[in-house]
């Protein structure tokens, strides 16, 4: 899976879509959908919100293209919008709702059965402990882990101290064990019951 | 088995993507259009987010007696103080205090109105501060709404303590 900060844009689409160029910054959206899209995916767990987070990432690139300097890569620049949103969607309040919605288990089921991806997926248990984590947790080990964020980067968007960050992640991936284990667990405990 | 820190980067990058929806690009340009033809419609938004700082300001007042009570635990933070980090750090303490209260499953009107009210001001905080990187000064206004949203924090912990500390 390409992580958006390896997506190459070439730097003659990047000036076109610096000076508003329509077919570049489609190129810009068509290169970087997917990878976003399961960034977004990974932080907000649900589909319609992360899709909602994707376009207003986008409406954003397009009303402030050129406000980007050129100093780093496009991809880490729309990257951080999107993470931006994202984690503005957690703090806030209407996510706080929905997160005790989601405490019931049989709607947490209904998330889980939601990805495509954790079928298709090498290591489906991982994928379903991964979501199972709570959503800052889950933002950290997937910012940390796969798309190389520093603690103290973390700390600063989260607006929290880079140690919580790093608590956050200790604890995330004591708790992916626990949940792989278990589900591992349960697959010997099937694989003994006669057919 | 115990899994390293590289291995879990292994591990988690090469779980497998997300399609995307296939209409995006025709969804972004609509959505585009929406935002600039409410931007028009800014003047009115911007009195009612007049309105609302009013009410929050005046729910802030009204606790602000039963904070003093509570001086033990005191939630107040004076916003001329507080700076950089530790605004954020005050923001993350008041959410800390905000989720350690038990959900009440009914309330007075005028506090769910008032709670109400605060949640959609914060929605609107935190709707300007996930764009805030795009603006120029983006540190200094940045500053600006983190402090505003830890009055409003204040204010939503301090009605939501009142609720809690007298049932109906």
């Amino acid at each position: 899976m390409p992580r958006i900060a390896d997506v190459s844009i070439p730097e003659s689409v990047t000036l076109a879509a610096r000076q508003g160029d329509e077919q570049a910054l489609e190129t810009v959206y068509r290169a970087t959908a997917a990878p976003l899209y399961t960034l977004l995916r990974r932080l907000v767990r649900r589909p319609a919100i992360a899709e909602e987070l994707l376009q207003e990432t986008f409406v954003d690139v397009l009303e402030h293209i050129g406000a980007f300097e050129g100093r780093s890569p496009l991809t880490a620049w729309i990257r951080s919008i999107a993470v931006n949103r994202a984690l503005m969607y957690l703090r806030s309040p209407w996510h706080r709702s929905l997160e005790w919605l989601d405490a019931d288990p049989g709607r947490m089921e209904d998330l889980q059965s939601e990805s495509p991806a954790a079928a298709r997926s090498s290591e489906p248990g991982l994928d379903r402990a991964l979501m199972r984590l709570p959503a800052i947790a889950r933002a950290v080990v997937w910012l940390h882990d796969v798309e190389g964020y520093t603690h103290a980067e973390i700390g600063t968007a989260l607006g929290r101290t880079p140690s919580f960050s790093k608590t956050q992640l200790a604890r995330a991936h004591a708790r992916l064990r626990d949940l792989l284990a278990g589900a591992e667990t349960i697959k010997e405990g099937t694989s003994c019951t006669p057919a | 088995m115990h899994t390293g820190l590289s291995e879990w980067s292994g591990r988690l990058a090469a779980l497998a993507e997300f399609e995307p929806p296939p209409d995006g690009w025709d969804a972004i340009q609509a959505a585009r259009r929406l935002r600039a033809a409410g931007e028009s419609r800014r003047w009115p938004i911007a009195i009612a987010a007049t309105v609302l700082a009013a009410v929050a300001g005046l729910a802030w007042q009204l606790q602000s007696t039963q904070r003093e009570l509570t001086s033990g635990n005191s939630l107040a933070a004076d916003p001329a103080i507080v700076a950089g980090d530790t605004v954020r750090a005050e923001n993350a303490r008041l959410e800390m205090l905000l989720a350690a209260l038990p959900e009440m499953r009914v309330m007075r009107g005028s506090t769910a109105f008032t709670v109400s009210q605060l949640e959609d001001r914060l929605a609107f905080v935190d709707d300007r501060l996930s764009r805030i990187t795009l603006e120029p000064h983006a540190p200094e206004h940045a500053e600006r709404l983190w402090r505003e949203r830890i009055e409003l924090m204040n204010s939503l912990v301090q009605v939501r303590y009142a609720d809690v500390a007298s049932p109906l």
